[in-house]
C-alpha cells in the first residue's frame, strides 16, 4: 500500500463529495442546527449565570458567605451537537459512503482504476481516507462554532483541559461517523442495485441509532414522567440510587439493550467527556477515560470490524459489478 | 384502470425485501411496544411503592403517585414515537418504491403509450400505497388489541377501540403524508438513491429539527413519549414556540398522546385544531404530486434514471 496513491484517491473522494449538491445540503443544514442549537443554549446559558451572580451578590449582602456553586459548565453545551452528530451525522457518513462506491460504479471508473497498480487495500481505504479527511473538517468546523459560541455568547471561555476534552470528543465523533461510512460502502458495494445497499445501511442505522436507544430510554424509570420521576417524588440522589439498587436485574437488562448500539456508546463517551452527566463531573482526564473504557473498547471494535468489512467488500472485485441507478 | 395500477403498485411492493424487512420491523416494534409499556410502568408503580415506603420509615409523608389514572391505553405510548420513526420512514419507501420502480423498469413509458389520463395514473398509485398503508396499520391494530389485552388481563372496551382506531387513522394520514414526500422527491430529484436521500433530509428536519426550534427539544428527547417542552422564559423560544402548530411531528404526538391519553395532564383532542395542519400539509402535497405527475418527463432519457 503506497501513500501516494492512497492520498490521491483520497483526495479525489473529497472533491467530489464537495461536487454532490445532496450531500453538500445535508453538510450545511447539519452546520446550521447545530450552530443554531450552540447559540440558543449559550444565550440562555449567559442569562443562568447573570442570574447567578445576582443571587450571589445578594446573598452576600444578606450576611450569606457560602453559596453552592453554580451546577452549569460551559462544555455541557456542546450536547445538542452530539446529539445531531449522533443522528444526522450518521446519516451523511453513509450518504458519504454510498456516493463513493455508487460515484466509481456509476461512471465505470472501478474497472479502469483495477486496469493500475492499485491494491485491493489502497481502493478500499483510499476513498475512506477521502472520507475522514471530510468528516474531520465537518466536525472540527462543528466543534470550533460551538467553543467560539459558548466563548462570546455564554461569555465562557474553555481551558486546556477543556480544549483536550473537546479534542477527545471530536475523536469520538470520526470513529463513529467513520463507522457509519464503512457501513453505506459495504453494503452498497455488496449490493446489485445501488439504491438497495443505501436502504439497507438506513435500516441499520434506524435500528442502531434511533430504535435500540429509544427502548432503552423508555425503559428508564426516570424518563416516565416529565422532569423526571423521581424528581416528582422529591427525592434526592442517594434516594434514587437506594431504590434502585433494588431494580438490579431490570437495570442490568435495560443497559444491555442500551449496550448494543453504537449510538449509545458513543453518547455515554460524548456526555462523560462533555461534562453533560453530573456524575462525571470533577473528574480528571485519566479519571473518565477509565471510567468510559468499555464505551471506547465498543467503539473499537466496531471500527476494526466494519474496516475489515469495508476491505473485504470494497476492496473486491465484485464491487466492481452490479447495476448502477446514478 | 385506478384498480389495475393500485393492485401493480401493491404487487410490487410484495416483492420489495426492503419494505418487507421494515414492515417486519414496525410490526415487531408494535409486538414490543406493549410489552415495554407494560414492563416500564410496573416498574415505575414498584419504584413509587418503595420510595413511598422509604419515606414513611424517615417520617416523610408520602409524595402523590404521578401514575394514579393512568388509562390502559398509555402501554402503546411508544407507538406514538414508532409511527413518526419507522412508520413514516417505511412511507417514505413505498412513496419512492411507486416512482422509481416503474421508472427502473421503464414501465411508465409503457402504461402512458396506452389512453391513460395522468390523474388516473396519480390515483392508481395513491390508492395502491393507502392500500398498503390501510393493511400495515391494520395489521399493527389487531397486534396492538392482542398487546393491550394480554398486559391488561381482559379485552380493550368498546371506547378503547375507538380511541385506537382514531390514533391509527390519524397514524394513516402522517404515514400518507410521508409517502407523498417519497412520490414528490422521486419526480423531483433524478437518481434514485438521492431523492430517498433528500426525502429523508426532509424527514429528519421535520422530526427533529424543527421540534428544538419550536419547543427547544433536544434531538434524543424526540424519541421519548413523555416530552417536556422548554419555557417560553428565552427570547429566542418565545418567537419560536408560535410556529408550534406547524411542527408536524409535535402535532402528530399532541393529538396522539390526547387520543391514547398517555399523559395525565394531557388537553381533551382537540380534532380540528390539532389536525388542521397535518390535513392542511397533505392537501399541499398531493396538490403538488399532481403538478408533478402532470410535468413527468416521458421521453426516453427523462423516464430512465
Amino acid at each position: 500500500m503506497t501513500n501516494a496513491t492512497l492520498l490521491t484517491l483520497a483526495g479525489h473522494d473529497y472533491r467530489a463529495a464537495f461536487r454532490n449538491r445532496v450531500l453538500a445540503a445535508l453538510l450545511l443544514t447539519l452546520l446550521f442546527v447545530t450552530t443554531v442549537s450552540v447559540l440558543v443554549a449559550a444565550f440562555g446559558y449567559q442569562a443562568q449565570l447573570d442570574e447567578y451572580e445576582r443571587y450571589k451578590a445578594a446573598a452576600a449582602a444578606a450576611g450569606i458567605d457560602t453559596v453552592a456553586p453554580l451546577p452549569l459548565r460551559a462544555l455541557q453545551l456542546l450536547r445538542p451537537v452530539v446529539e445531531y452528530l449522533e443522528i444526522i451525522g450518521a446519516v451523511i457518513a453513509i450518504a458519504l459512503g454510498y456516493l463513493s462506491v455508487a460515484r466509481e460504479r456509476g461512471n465505470r471508473t472501478l474497472r479502469l482504476l483495477r486496469t493500475r497498480p492499485v491494491s485491493a487495500g489502497e481502493l478500499a481505504f483510499g476513498p475512506a481516507l477521502g472520507a475522514v479527511a471530510l468528516i474531520t473538517t465537518l466536525v472540527v468546523v462543528t466543534a470550533t462554532i460551538g467553543v467560539v459560541s459558548i466563548g462570546i455568547w455564554g461569555h465562557d471561555w474553555i481551558d486546556g483541559e477543556q480544549a483536550i476534552k473537546v479534542v477527545l470528543w471530536c475523536i469520538a465523533s470520526i470513529a463513529y461517523m467513520g463507522v457509519f461510512y464503512c457501513l453505506g460502502a459495504a453494503l452498497t458495494a455488496r449490493s446489485r442495485v445501488l439504491a438497495n445497499g443505501l436502504v439497507a445501511a438506513l435500516v441499520v442505522w434506524l435500528v442502531v441509532v434511533l430504535i435500540i436507544p429509544q427502548i432503552g430510554d423508555t425503559m428508564d424509570p426516570d424518563n416516565q414522567v416529565p422532569g423526571g420521576l423521581f424528581s416528582a417524588l422529591n427525592l434526592d440522589k442517594p434516594h434514587e440510587t437506594r431504590i434502585l439498587a433494588n431494580f438490579g436485574t431490570y437495570e442490568r437488562v435495560r443497559n444491555g439493550i442500551e449496550e448494543l448500539s453504537l449510538a449509545k456508546h458513543y453518547e455515554r463517551f460524548a456526555f462523560a467527556i462533555l461534562d453533560v452527566k453530573d456524575k462525571y463531573r470533577g473528574m480528571s482526564i485519566g479519571q473518565l477515560t477509565t471510567e468510559t473504557r468499555s464505551d471506547i473498547i465498543w467503539m473499537l471494535a466496531y471500527v476494526v470490524v466494519l474496516a475489515g468489512a469495508l476491505r473485504m467488500t470494497v476492496g473486491s472485485p465484485a464491487a466492481q459489478s452490479g447495476g448502477d441507478d446514478e | 384502470m385506478i384498480g389495475v395500477i393500485a393492485a401493480h403498485q401493491l404487487r410490487m411492493l410484495s416483492r420489495e425485501r426492503i419494505f418487507l424487512a421494515i414492515l417486519a420491523a414496525l410490526l415487531l416494534m408494535t409486538v414490543l411496544a406493549g410489552f415495554i409499556g407494560w414492563s416500564s410502568h410496573n416498574t415505575i408503580v414498584r419504584v413509587y411503592e418503595e420510595s413511598s415506603a422509604m419515606l414513611a420509615s424517615e417520617g416523610q409523608p408520602a409524595p402523590p403517585n404521578p401514575f394514579d389514572l393512568k388509562p390502559r391505553l398509555s402501554l402503546l405510548s411508544n407507538m406514538t414515537i414508532y409511527i413518526p420513526l419507522i412508520g413514516a420512514l417505511l412511507a417514505i419507501v413505498v412513496g419512492h418504491l411507486a416512482i422509481v420502480t416503474d421508472r427502473a423498469a421503464g414501465s411508465t413509458r409503457l402504461i402512458f403509450s396506452r389512453p391513460i389520463l395522468r390523474s388516473t395514473y396519480l390515483w392508481g398509485k395513491l390508492t395502491g400505497i393507502a392500500g398498503a398503508l390501510v393493511a400495515i396499520l391494520a395489521a399493527s391494530y389487531v397486534l396492538s388489541v392482542i398487546s393491550l389485552t394480554i398486559v391488561n388481563g381482559s379485552a380493550p372496551t368498546a371506547d378503547e377501540l375507538g380511541r385506537l382506531a382514531l390514533f391509527y387513522a390519524l397514524s394513516l394520514a402522517y404515514m400518507v403524508l410521508f409517502a407523498l414526500v417519497g412520490m414528490a422527491t422521486a419526480l423531483v430529484v433524478h437518481g434514485r438513491s438521492l431523492a430517498l436521500l433528500v426525502a429523508l433530509g426532509i424527514w429528519m428536519a421535520v422530526t427533529f429539527m424543527v421540534p428544538q426550534f419550536t419547543s427547544g427539544l433536544r434531538p434524543t428527547a424526540s424519541l421519548n413519549p413523555i416530552v417536556d417542552p422548554v419555557s417560553t422564559s428565552q427570547q429566542f423560544f418565545r418567537v419560536t414556540s408560535n410556529l408550534r402548530p406547524f411542527s408536524i411531528s409535535e402535532q402528530y404526538r399532541d393529538a396522539s398522546a390526547s387520543i391514547l391519553q398517555t399523559a395525565p395532564d394531557r388537553a381533551a383532542f382537540d380534532g380540528m385544531r390539532q389536525l388542521l395542519p397535518i390535513s392542511a400539509l397533505l392537501v399541499a402535497l398531493g396538490l403538488l404530486t399532481a403538478v408533478l405527475v402532470n410535468r413527468q418527463d416521458l421521453s426516453e432519457r427523462g423516464a430512465n434514471d
